[in-house]
Order: C-alpha cells, then sequence, then structure tokens
C-alpha cells in the first residue's frame, strides 16, 4: 500500500463546503448525511491519488459535487412536513399574494428599462412652438385598421392650406443600414420624412444642418449606436438599403419623436406611391371640422380619386402620446360590466357582509380585494405599454404593431384576466384570515344533483370556516357557495399547524 | 404501476444505474454524469419511495482499512418493478440497459 497522502486543500474546502451546507439537513439526520459525504469525498481523492487522476479538472470536479451538498441538504429541509406546510401557509397568505403582484411589477420596470414607453407617455415633451401639434391619417370605413395617406396630398395641403402653418409626412418602415461598412445586428427604424418635417415640429440640430431636399437626420442614440458618436460625421456617407445618403443632422439627446429607438430619418420628397402619415401645426382656433373640410378639398383638387371625406382622422401630439391611457379606461369598465355580469351574486352578497358584526371584517376583506385588483391592473396597464410600446411612442398608421386597436385588445383581454382572477381568488379566501382554502373534498355524487348535493368543501387551514362550493349552481340560488364558520370546538383538529 | 408515472427519465437513469452495481452516490455520478445536485436529492426521493434502499457497509472492514465507512444503496423489489416500467416508457434506457448488461 502506497505511503498515506496528505490532505490536499481541495478535500479540505470540499469537506468545509460541506459542513456549511450541514444546517439545512434536519438535525435528526445531519451526523449521518455528514460522514455520507465526507466519506464520498475522502474516497474520491483516495481513488484518484491512487490511479494517478488526481489533476486539475479532476480537483474542480470535486468542489462542484461538494457544492452539490447544498441542493441536497435543501431537498432534505424542503421534504420535511413542518417545512412544506409552512411553506404551503406562506404560499396561500394574502400578503404572499399582493407581494407576487408587485414582484411582476418590478420584473416589468427592470425588463422595460425602467418602463421607458410610460415614462416616455406621461412625461415627453414636444419644443413649444404656436398651434397645436397635429397627426392626420386615414382610416377606411370598412376597416382594415389606420393607414397612411397618399404622399402627395403633403406637398398640396402646404402650399393650399390656410389652417396649417406648417406640413410634413413621414413613412416608417424598419431597413438595413450600413454605415463604414458596419451593419447594426437589428435593422433601426427609418423615417422617411418631408424636407419640412423638423420645421414643423420645431426642433434645431444639436450638429449640422437639416438637408433642404435629400439627406439623412440621426437621432441622438443613432448617432450614438450607429456611428460610435463620431465627431465629424456630418457629411459622411451612409447606406440605407443599396442606397448611399449623406449625414446632414445630427439631433438632440432630449429630442424624442414616434420612437426612442435609434432612428434614421431619410429626408426625401415624397411620392404619392408612398402612405404617409402626416404630422402638421394646426393655427390656433381652428376647428377640426373646419380643418377637415379645407384638407379634404385641397386633397380632391389635387386628384380627384382621393375620397378623403370621413376616413380623415385627427389627434393631437398630446392626445396621441395619452391613447393608451385613454382606451384603458373604456378596456377597464368593459372588462368591470362583464366580472359585474359572472359576479353578480357575490356583490349581493357584500350587503350581507357590511352589517355590523360583521363589518371590520368586510372592510379588511374589500382593502385586500382593491389592492389586489389594483396591483393586477397596474400590472397589465404597463405590461401591455411596454411590451406594444417598445418602438414607437405613439399611436401611429404604421407599421407598429401597438397601434391601435391591437393595445386596446391586450387592455381588454388583459384587465378581463386580472378582474375575474381577482374575484375567483377572493372567493377561494377564508372570509377571517384570507388565505387560500386548502384540503380540497369532493362530496357526493355528480350523477345525483337532483337528490343530493354534489360539489367541493375547501377548508381554512386556520381552521376558520369551511366552504361548500356545488358542482352546478343554478342561477337563482346567489347563495350557491356557502361559508360555515367554524366554532372554538374545532381548534384543537387544527392545533398542530401553529 | 402509477409511480412509474412519477419517474422522470433522469430520475429512471439513475435507478437503473444503482441497479447495473453503482452503489455508491459519487460511482453514479461517474457512471451518470450527472452532478451531485441531482444525484443525491433523486436517491433520496427513491429512497423515501421504497425504491431503494441504503446501508452502511461494515464498520469492522473500514477500520480494517483505516477509511471512513460508506454508504451503499440498492434497489429493492418495488424499485425493481418500477424500473422495469420505466424501461418500458423509456425505450432507450431499456437498450442502454441491455448493452451494458453485455
Amino acid at each position: 500500500m502506497p505511503d498515506e497522502p496528505k490532505q490536499p486543500w481541495v478535500v479540505s474546502v470540499s469537506q468545509t463546503l460541506v459542513r456549511a451546507a450541514a444546517p439545512l439537513v434536519p438535525a435528526g439526520q445531519r451526523d449521518d448525511w455528514l460522514r455520507e459525504w465526507h466519506a464520498e469525498i475522502w474516497h474520491r481523492w483516495q481513488f484518484l491519488f491512487h490511479t494517478g487522476e488526481w489533476k486539475a479538472r479532476e480537483q474542480w470536479l470535486l468542489l462542484r459535487n461538494a457544492l452539490g451538498s447544498f441542493a441536497d441538504g435543501a431537498w432534505l429541509l424542503a421534504s420535511q412536513e413542518t417545512v412544506r406546510s409552512r411553506i404551503s401557509g406562506i404560499a396561500r397568505s394574502p400578503f404572499t399574494c399582493l407581494a407576487a403582484l408587485a414582484l411582476i411589477l418590478l420584473t416589468i420596470a427592470a425588463m422595460s428599462s425602467g418602463l421607458q414607453a410610460t415614462r416616455g407617455m406621461l412625461f415627453s415633451q414636444m419644443p413649444n412652438k404656436s398651434g397645436n401639434l397635429t397627426f392626420i391619417w386615414l382610416h377606411h370605413y370598412l376597416g382594415g385598421g389606420d393607414k397612411g395617406l397618399p404622399g402627395d396630398v403633403v406637398p398640396a395641403w402646404h402650399q393650399g392650406s390656410k389652417s396649417l402653418s406648417g406640413v410634413a409626412g413621414v413613412v416608417i418602415r424598419h431597413d438595413h443600414v450600413s454605415f463604414n461598412g458596419r451593419i447594426p445586428s437589428d435593422d433601426p427604424l427609418v423615417v422617411t420624412a418631408s424636407p419640412s418635417l423638423f420645421n414643423v415640429l420645431g426642433v434645431k440640430a444639436e450638429r449640422g444642418k437639416f438637408p433642404p431636399e435629400t439627406g439623412i437626420v440621426l437621432n441622438h442614440r443613432a448617432w450614438v449606436n450607429l456611428t460610435n458618436s463620431r465627431a465629424n460625421i456630418i457629411g459622411s456617407e451612409m447606406k440605407i438599403g443599396s442606397q448611399s445618403y449623406h449625414v446632414s443632422a445630427v439631433l438632440p439627446g432630449s429630442f424624442e419623436f414616434l420612437s426612442h429607438q435609434p432612428t434614421v430619418y431619410l429626408i426625401d420628397r415624397l411620392t404619392y406611391l408612398d402612405k404617409a402619415f402626416v404630422v402638421a401645426r394646426v393655427k390656433p382656433g381652428v376647428s377640426e371640422d373646419k380643418l377637415r373640410k379645407e384638407l379634404v378639398r385641397i386633397a380632391a383638387d389635387v386628384t380627384y380619386y382621393y375620397n378623403l371625406q370621413g376616413q380623415m382622422r385627427f389627434a393631437t401630439w398630446r392626445e396621441a402620446l395619452l391613447t393608451p391611457l385613454y382606451s384603458f379606461g373604456p378596456a377597464t369598465l368593459l372588462a368591470s360590466l362583464f366580472a359585474w355580469l359572472a359576479f353578480r351574486g357575490s356583490f349581493k352578497q357584500m350587503k350581507r357582509a357590511f352589517e355590523p358584526e360583521n363589518r371590520r371584517a368586510a372592510v379588511r376583506r374589500l382593502s385586500f380585494f382593491i389592492a389586489k385588483t389594483g396591483l393586477g391592473l397596474a400590472c397589465v396597464f404597463v405590461g401591455c405599454l411596454e411590451w406594444s410600446r417598445s418602438e414607437s411612442s405613439v399611436l401611429l398608421a404604421s407599421r407598429d404593431p401597438g397601434s391601435g386597436p391591437l393595445l386596446l385588445w391586450l387592455y381588454v383581454l388583459g384587465t378581463m384576466g386580472v378582474l375575474f382572477w381577482s374575484a375567483a381568488d377572493q372567493r377561494a379566501r377564508c372570509r377571517v384570515c384570507l388565505r387560500l382554502m386548502a384540503f380540497p373534498v369532493r362530496i357526493g355524487c355528480p350523477g345525483c344533483l337532483l337528490l343530493d348535493w354534489s360539489g367541493t368543501e375547501l377548508f381554512c387551514s386556520e381552521g376558520h370556516g369551511l366552504l361548500h362550493v356545488p358542482l352546478m349552481a343554478p342561477s337563482w340560488d346567489e347563495d350557491a357557495d356557502r361559508w360555515v364558520s367554524l366554532d372554538d370546538s374545532w381548534k384543537g383538529l387544527f392545533a398542530h399547524d401553529k | 404501476m402509477s409511480d412509474s408515472a412519477k419517474l422522470s427519465h433522469t430520475a429512471a437513469l439513475i435507478l437503473q444505474t444503482v441497479d447495473h452495481g453503482c452503489s455508491y452516490g459519487f460511482d453514479i455520478m461517474d457512471e451518470t454524469g450527472l452532478p451531485s445536485g441531482t444525484v443525491y436529492p433523486a436517491l433520496r426521493r427513491m429512497e423515501k419511495e421504497g425504491w431503494i434502499a441504503s446501508q452502511w457497509e461494515a464498520e469492522k472492514k473500514a477500520l480494517a482499512q483505516q477509511r471512513p465507512v460508506r454508504k451503499y444503496y440498492r434497489v429493492t423489489r418495488t424499485g425493481a418493478q418500477v424500473l422495469e416500467q420505466s424501461q418500458r416508457r423509456y425505450p432507450l434506457l431499456g437498450k442502454l440497459s441491455q448493452k451494458s448488461r453485455r
């Protein structure tokens, strides 16, 4: 037998790791558990040493396997009945429900760079200039969503309108952009716009000058991301698709329009083939009706086949920006109506719940319901907004998937989901401690509904009462779910849980 | 047997490895290539279910060789039935078993 080797540091560290994991193991099993792990580490080292395999890789593997003792210890801890019942008690608690919703909200905030779209919607500012900045787009009689206007109406409105102090068209798309042979992994937003766009918006260039005819204007993020903030960018060549253009200007960092993503503005004349979204400055005091009549008349003069009457939509900058806020209200109302129809029986029971002797418990339940629903609705509002507006800040007749009805539908479905879940969750909680009911027991025979009661009984784990949930409830029976309070004589049965 | 439905492919592999004679935790890791954080909790669970049984080796023998005693695992009769069911459920596992027996 070879000489006994001196215990190397890797073995000592591995055994220390196992000792560190030992407190996780229930006291009764701990000694055996430690003995097993120490013996396995010792034998592994001896085996490798005597076979000449005690090398760096094996030493690293031994350390890694010693870390597995934490998983082993955690499993033994979690498999204990007392720990399991405590975990399940925590999971059923009303505070866990609220904490989980708050965590979802925080996760959405973390994943969306601190609620970028929501902040953009609420705090975005355009440069002050006289007149209202207004968006104009087309919405066909027969539906089919929002669409752009023919590009040649823009110069016609520019020349002929007395109600507008400025007008520009924009066409939005994603396209390949390359600078000095460098192509970004994601195609940036490319906005083809009339030369008058920045004049209409009232913004000044941070670098260079806006092109009078054709050229490229970069927003600040595009300048940073696509050109690595190159100082002498003005006059450089940039390719959009296969065509080259000169960079004429860079916009200031505070400027944000349409999107907070890197955006390349291609300044060019729009033709009738371009379906352009129109941005206009409406002179003060001009009504929407007057503006509509004038713009329709001019468009008809330019090309007789443009029948825009009744199909044009107008929205001010603020309205377009706040569309998500405006659409969330009706969506919540619609969802509330459906929820009320589905749970109206429970609402009728609220009268009884607020009788003087029950009032305190009822207020607690109502506060929890309001807090839970409020947090859930906040998650839906922020989540849908951040997801659908990850690219574009405003409602546009564009390729933006978050434009128009999609966001509204997301809100309707999301708020309905929250309200239905919230009401169902409330029904499944103890009327006293608000913990979720447990230990479901099927009672009766589903086939004997006419003769006997059939359904599920749920208990409060703290012994406050039990809930009868019938398998089928007649629509006229508003007290289908029956709550039965348990008196003190039952307490002994639940004593082990305390 | 309803128990086999609860047995994942990984757990079935570990059970089969024990059945093939790998009696110690670290040997099972070597054989299956699975980390200790997977193997040990699986062994604990299978022991709790009664599919394997553990036993400390004879202390006399270990003392004579001046080494700590090891705990070894063996498949129980119920465990053997569960393994058979699992081999039918995971045909590749069954083939692996035939190969290693040859």
